[in-house]
């Protein structure tokens, strides 16, 4: 065999196996969504292909689309103000060289190691209304409340999603956030304190603007993630979400598994996949603008 | 006004460990509860530990083995080990290889190949799961129908593959969901190991295939130890894939085990039950990232500073 040939062989050998899986279950069913979300299908008779009429129904302003999107916007608007705050807070204090650090940042990002499902029963222990309700014991012994509160009752579960997200995600953008300011050369504190620069004024135009690209990446994690959002819904809801907590991905799976209507759901995990999609390009985009060299 | 400050700041970090840490705290202690205890005293701690004695520790073992026994969760813990291990091999190996060839050679189409796989980061699972589910029903009429002159050579009968409700259906949509992750990663990893071991090896007469095991995997293992974490956490914790794929209770995994039992242990108001089939289900991560929580900050650190 020539030289060439041998190095061919290798090439085939290392890129083939990962290739064909990756083409097999990865690319080949992303371009069956796109087929998919083009025909009326129930998933035993042939299909009809429809055009984008399964768009059309969807962007109907009376359709449920609208409804969870905006679940989802709630759900990475509401904990991700918190998250982002708490996170910057924690990581700039930790910064400081404090005392303990290393204990603090290693235990902070416990939650996030834990599986969503693991969480959201915890959730629902810590919420219950039942003789195991971590909150209503203490209202009830602590506070003399007579009636459990129903903290999880379908009309307002997604307020009571907000702790449990905050308390689940915030670890991880302080451990992103802190690696940021660590990245910071100390030259640069040194030369604004000489300067006589107040800690406040060093950390919005020192820290902050230096670890701007950081940032926007951690808010484009909290967006896609709250784009995505499907475990604790599914389980609070014991797999039987209401119109007041479908998100994006539970309507799917409803329309898919539990009406048949493949094309439609299928048409909203389309739109679900282009919104990601838009919303990594548009930060890709502010980034490539703004990015500070240092 | 230092020394208040200090307080203050150390004030707020505790106060945020405290919230963190007592949800958890809170579980590990309830589930050391027998259910008269618990129903006595739901939130204050197990006499396990005020007052141990043998009926207190029997009460304790009695809900573990409850939820590791009687309700399968030594199962759904073994069906996790076998997925999630078997996975982990295939990714690491097939990842790696891939990596390597991309990182270290000039050929026709790399270029291409390589933003190929950086584009599935942008895919959400979300937008496969339907094909996929479909695709799956298809693949395995077909091999049914490949392998059906031989199973009734062999006297096997009629054989039916199915890759639904298989745990070798679920590995391949996992290893295959993680390769643009690992490769991407590990891409950049090899890039950074110097070109002179490779090249010393090969003029050593090793053939390429040994270069790539014997030399540059051992040297890359800082790399693999980091994706190796984050596909850990993802795979042992996934549960969309796992709800669509697996719906025979004897094949399913710990998240999708855990929430089926919770639905029937909150019904049944079996809570040490509960509990202590939580503690488990948290227990093998949190235990992984404690011993390699150094490597996982790395590969945090190493993606901030690249963003």
């Amino acid at each position: 065999m020539t030289k060439r040939n041998e190095r061919n062989l290798f090439l085939w050998m290392f890129l083939g196996p990962s290739v064909a899986l990756y083409s097999l279950f990865v690319l080949l069913p992303t371009i069956n969504a796109f087929r998919y979300s083009l025909t009326r299908w129930d998933g035993l008779s042939p299909a009809v292909w429809v055009g984008l009429q399964n768009f059309a129904r969807i962007l109907d302003p009376k359709s449920l689309f609208y409804t969870a999107l905006g679940h989802n916007i709630f759900l990475t608007l509401a904990p991700g103000i918190f998250i982002l705050g708490m996170a910057l807070l924690f990581a700039y204090l930790i910064h400081q060289r404090i005392k303990g650090a290393r204990l603090f940042r290693i235990t902070f990002f416990f939650p996030n190691v834990i599986s969503s499902v693991a969480i959201a029963i915890l959730w629902v222990l810590i919420y219950s209304t039942s003789a195991a309700g971590l909150i209503n014991n203490v209202l009830k012994s602590v506070f003399h409340f007579k009636d459990a509160v129903p903290f999880t009752e379908s009309s307002h579960l997604l307020w009571a999603l907000v702790p449990m997200i905050v308390w689940s995600a915030t670890g991880f953008y302080m451990v992103l956030f802190l690696a940021a300011m660590e990245n910071i050369p100390d030259s640069f504190y040194e030369a604004a304190r000489l300067d006589g620069a107040s800690n406040g004024k060093i950390f919005w135009s020192i820290t902050l603007p230096l670890m701007w690209d950081v940032l926007t990446t951690g808010i484009v994690f909290l967006i896609v993630g709250g784009l995505k959002f499907f475990d604790a819904i599914w389980v609070m809801e014991n797999g039987r979400p209401s119109t007041s907590t479908h998100t994006l991905s539970s309507l799917m799976y409803a329309k898919v598994f539990e009406e048949y209507n493949i094309g439609f759901g299928t048409a909203i995990a389309v739109l679900l996949f282009l919104l990601v999609l838009i919303v990594t390009l548009v930060s890709r985009r502010l980034l490539q603008r703004e990015r500070l060299e240092y | 006004m230092k020394s208040i400050g200090s307080f203050l700041k150390y004030a707020l970090l505790i106060v945020y460990l405290i919230a963190v840490v007592a949800p958890m705290a809170w579980v590990f202690l309830t589930s050391a509860k027998s259910t008269q205890e618990f129903y006595k005293n739901p939130i204050g701690l197990p006499t396990l530990v005020t007052a141990p004695d043998t009926a207190t520790f029997n009460a304790f073992a009695e809900n573990y083995e409850k939820a590791w026994v009687g309700s399968n969760f030594s199962r759904y813990f073994v069906n996790s080990v076998i997925v999630v291990s078997i996975s982990l091999i295939l990714i690491l190996l097939l990842g790696s290889m891939t990596a390597y060839a991309l990182a270290r050679f000039e050929f026709r189409g790399k270029n291409f190949l390589y933003a190929l796989f950086l584009a599935g980061l942008l895919i959400p699972m979300q937008l496969i799961l339907i094909p996929l589910f479909f695709q799956f029903s298809d693949m395995g009429e077909a091999m049914t129908e490949f392998f059906a002159p031989l199973a009734r050579a062999l006297g096997l009968g009629k054989l039916t593959i199915s890759l639904h409700d298989s745990h070798f259906g679920l590995i391949l949509i996992y290893v295959a969901a993680s390769l643009p992750f690992t490769v991407f990663t590990l891409t950049a990893f090899f890039r950074t190991l110097p070109n002179e071991l490779r090249e010393a090896s090969l003029m050593d007469g090793a053939s390429e295939y040994r270069t790539f095991f014997q030399v540059m995997l051992p040297v890359g293992k800082a790399g693999l130890v980091t994706v190796a974490i984050f596909n850990f956490l993802g795979l042992w914790n996934e549960y969309l894939f796992g709800l669509v794929f697996l719906s025979d209770d004897r094949l399913k995994t710990l998240p999708l085990g855990l929430a089926s039992i919770s639905m029937q242990a909150q019904y049944k108001s079996d809570f040490g039950l509960l509990f202590a089939g939580l503690v488990i289900a948290m227990l093998p991560t949190l235990i992984t990232y404690i011993f390699l929580q150094e490597q996982l900050t790395k590969g945090i650190t190493a993606g901030a500073v690249k963003g």
